[in-house]
């Protein structure tokens, strides 16, 4: 490419072909620093200063797949009622304490981790951190908060049900995997299982999973690193513990024949389809060729399937395709909302497309455009203090090497076609895939059944 | 970072343009806004300037269908666009190597949109279009919460009587002449403003916004005025009601007030006081009616930043299953009329949370220049932006107290109840 056709005050020769592009400019992560704390809590750090926030994350293997399907949703009640209060405070006075800072402790639970996090004003860290410790050290998970948080999650299930994108997620889990499996539930738990939940239950739970020696914490901002492991450590030294082994999860095998599913949803004007398997864990030698063939089938907005569904027939607002990569075993999904008039034609499609991207393989044209994507947007993944958090909690959770992002457009730029359709081959089977509708059984169960592609089996919710 | 310092200037053809140079990374955000949106669109046309956004992605005279989203994305870069009551933006965050791209592509549809347009096209957008709204409205539960409260909240007469999305019906009924029209009435130079945030030298990037933009004729025509009456009063002048038995999981009540507009100073006290009511666990709402009278599963509170004569205010709460409507309703009056006694102490509070959240949005690129492009449009400066904490801190709890006593008693209130059960009628 000439450099003389992207001086800033050349003449637009023409409107014709996209501008060259200029030179590039090199996009390198900040260095991140890794110690441990006395405590035996892995530490994180990346030291900016451009913006005068830190971003906090504390991450704990206290995710739902501990749990057995009777007490499924114990860590996700556990992690809502933990801000309930400490031995010093009431969950009223914390708020207020912590808010005052200008800041709120985020806790997310999922499958593998919990996680508790925040972004303050970096001269407000010292007393944040302080106010962390007293809820990981002491919480005490008054009667009242938990009763009243098991009552929040119930009335969710609820709000769950009558959402038809939940439903379809839902119904395609327990179509995916074994009843025994944690994945064949919703994250939260089921209204049997939430309803026996007791204080105690949670009280064991935090005992047991929030432990430093399982966890790991991650501070990004404006400070320095050493003040950070000094502050982090003088804050976190009463915290003790460490780490229970994980459990192992039942293997998923699908048989090959298989229902389509349809949950009636009466009178309803779209359909909800999801196409699914289990999938991959996270952490194996296939995941960059995945996160490439993905991109391509149906993870950007130029994938196939978008393309298809959406620009060519125009079925949809949008359809997503996704691997969920877990610590053991994770799905593949792809999910669309369409008009109901058009439900077996989209589902006809979408089948197809997944079938043929397996059994042909992406383009060599597609793979290279793919990959300039996921490398191009790496860097748009790692802008802020709180987004560069939650990449390093990626690390810790997962045990990724500390590097695992600084190589990763190295990884990416290295994927092939033939790699991709090798990786997908191995991990996606369109003839195994479950096939689930939420819609007007009436207005589709017919043209389904005449696709061919199994049996329909009914269900109302 | 701070304070954000930018460079502007106007193109000959009317273009205003905000330059926001932060080398840190090497990525840079572009963000347009056209200052038109469902505020502008006449009677009939509906969701016209929305489904309009739609077909700027279908390719311009010198950009096949298709390969808009395809070069972005080649050059590893994420977009979009997103209509409101007030604007259109369309914003693409990408490698900086690539800054030619983006301005090759948004000024192709800013200057040569029109060549390219065909039936075909439209077809396919409205039908996704539709879907749109059938996926987001009509197939969700409270899915149609926002066009109740417009309706209760502004009159007939009213630029934001109706939703963005627009009806089914209007949505369908748009034509080839509709979007040369709309084209050639707002998406005018003089009627946007382009904001490059990130890794960019400002004359280096001036040159090429020149470049790419200079050549697109200026219009000496202003905009059509907004239809309709602009301002119905500070009050609705009582309490409007709508109640919905639907298929819905949990009774569910808004409630809706008219508020100053984004542009008014006073604004800033009604941002602060809907901090106070639903920001965290501490807020009034949460505290009261979730956490000690256990009455509401979940609450929230939003102050919408709109320009066209009043804004509006919406809180609202979910109930539990059982929950008697109310019961819910007279909790949500209760802790709303109460913050006639709020304290220095909970303004505090709201000020620091909205402090933290606003570096947080400015922190991040694509966000910034969406911001400075917001306050270049209504304010003609962008580097407004840098004084919207201080703007909050000057709110105290008095002017909160006023704003509870004037704006959110029951001469102007508009409350819509769901209750869980079959639809009537």
């Amino acid at each position: 490419m000439n450099p003389s056709t992207n001086a800033p005050d050349a003449p637009l020769r023409s409107r014709a072909t996209p501008p060259p592009q200029g030179p590039i400019r090199p996009f390198n992560l900040p260095e991140v620093r890794a110690d441990k704390l006395t405590s035996g809590l892995r530490l994180r750090t990346i030291q900016r200063s451009e913006v005068p926030l830190v971003s906090a994350a504390l991450v704990l293997e206290a995710g739902e797949s501990l749990l057995s399907r009777q007490a499924a949703g114990t860590a996700v009640l556990t992690g809502d009622s933990l801000t309930g209060g400490t031995a010093e405070r009431s969950g009223a006075e914390l708020s207020e304490a912590v808010e005052r800072l200008g800041t709120g402790f985020q806790v997310s639970t999922g499958w593998d981790a919990t996680s508790i996090s925040f972004t303050c004003l970096a001269e407000r860290l010292d007393e944040t951190l302080s106010l962390l410790a007293e809820v990981v050290v002491g919480a005490s998970f008054p009667p009242e908060e938990v009763g009243r948080v098991r009552r929040q999650r119930l009335a969710a299930l609820q709000q769950r049900r009558m959402n038809p994108a939940s439903l379809a997620d839902d119904a395609l889990a327990e179509a995916v995997f074994p009843p025994d499996h944690p994945y064949a539930r919703s994250l939260s738990g089921e209204p049997g299982s939430v309803q026996g939940i007791t204080r105690d239950a949670a009280l064991a739970f935090f005992a047991e999973r929030y432990r430093p020696g399982a966890g790991g914490f991650v501070l990004v901002g404006d400070i320095a690193a050493d003040d950070v492991f000094a502050l982090a450590d003088r804050h976190l030294s009463a915290w003790k513990g460490a780490a229970l082994p994980l459990p192992e999860l039942p293997t998923a095998t699908l048989p090959g024949t298989r229902p389509v599913i349809v949950v009636d949803r009466p009178d309803a004007v779209q359909s909800e389809i999801r196409i699914g398997l289990p999938g991959p864990s996270r952490g194996g030698p296939d995941d960059d060729a995945l996160e490439v063939g993905n991109s391509i089938l149906g993870g950007a907005f130029t994938s196939r399937l978008n393309m298809n569904l959406r620009e060519r027939h125009g079925f949809t607002y949008g359809v997503r395709s996704r691997f969920a990569q877990r610590r053991h075993g994770g799905t593949f999904k792809i999910g669309t909302s369409v008009q109901t008039e058009v439900t077996a034609r989209a589902l006809a499609e979408a089948e197809g497309e997944l079938r043929r991207f397996v059994s042909e393989g992406p383009t060599p044209s597609e793979v290279a455009q793919a990959r300039e994507y996921l490398s191009g947007i790496f860097p748009l993944r790692m802008e802020t203090t709180a987004q560069l958090t939650a990449r390093l909690a990626e690390v810790l959770i997962y045990h990724l090497p500390d590097d695992h992002h600084h190589r990763y457009r190295e990884r990416i730029r290295a994927v092939t076609p033939e790699g991709v359709r090798d990786a997908v081959g191995r991990h996606v089977d369109p003839g195994r895939a479950r096939l689930v509708v939420v819609g007007d059984a009436k207005r589709i169960a017919g043209e389904l059944e005449d696709l061919g592609l199994g049996p329909v089996e009914v269900t109302s919710t | 970072m701070f304070p954000i310092r930018t460079e502007r200037h106007v193109l000959a053809n009317g273009l205003t343009v905000v330059l926001a140079p932060d080398r840190a990374v090497p990525v840079v955000a572009i963000n347009l806004w056209y200052g038109v949106g469902s505020r502008n669109e006449r009677e009939g046309r509906t969701g016209f300037a929305h489904l309009f956004e739609h077909m700027m992605f279908q390719g311009s005279a010198h950009v096949p269908k298709g390969r808009h989203f395809e070069l972005v994305e080649a050059a590893g870069g994420s977009l979009n666009a997103s209509t409101w009551f007030d604007r259109t933006n369309y914003f693409e965050t990408l490698p900086s190597h690539h800054l030619d791209l983006a301005l090759w592509l948004e000024s192709d549809r800013m200057g040569w949109l029109l060549p390219a347009m065909t039936e075909e096209k439209l077809e396919n957008q409205r039908d996704v279009v539709r879907n749109e709204r059938r996926q987001r409205y009509d197939n969700q539960p409270y899915g149609d919460w926002d066009e109740r409260i417009q309706e209760l909240v502004y009159p007939e007469d009213h630029p934001y009587r109706h939703t963005v999305i627009g009806s089914m019906e209007d949505i369908g009924a748009a034509s080839l002449q509709d979007v040369r029209e709309f084209f050639e009435t707002f998406y005018l130079p003089g009627n946007a403003v382009l904001t490059l945030a990130g890794d960019i030298d400002p004359i280096d990037a001036l040159a090429r916004v020149e470049r790419y933009f200079g050549e697109i004729p200026g219009s000496d025509a202003d905009p059509p005025p907004i239809p309709g009456r602009h301002d119905p009063g500070p009050v609705i002048g009582g309490t409007t009601r709508d109640t919905v038995r639907s298929r819905v999981p949990l009774p569910r009540i808004y409630m809706a007030f008219r508020i100053p507009p984004v542009t008014d100073p006073a604004f800033y006290t009604a941002d602060v006081a809907t901090s106070v009511l639903s920001d965290g666990r501490a807020s009034r709402l949460y505290r009261r009616l979730v956490r000690e009278q256990e009455l509401a599963k979940d609450v929230a509170a939003f102050a919408f930043p709109l320009a066209t004569g009043r804004s509006l205010m919406i809180a609202w709460l979910n109930g539990y299953p059982e929950s008697d409507p109310d019961e819910l309703e007279a909790g949500l009056v209760r802790e709303l009329e109460g913050l006639q006694d709020v304290s220095r102490d909970e303004v505090a509070r709201a000020v620091a949370l909205s402090e933290t959240r606003l570096l947080r949005q400015a922190e991040q690129l694509a966000s910034r220049a969406d911001l400075l492009s917001m306050h270049q449009q209504l304010f003609g400066d962008a580097e407004r932006l840098n004084g919207e904490v201080e703007r909050l801190r000057a709110v105290t709890p008095e002017a909160v107290r006023e704003f509870a006593a004037t704006t959110l008693g029951s001469d102007n209130r508009a409350v819509l109840t769901y209750l869980p059960g079959e639809e009537q009628g």
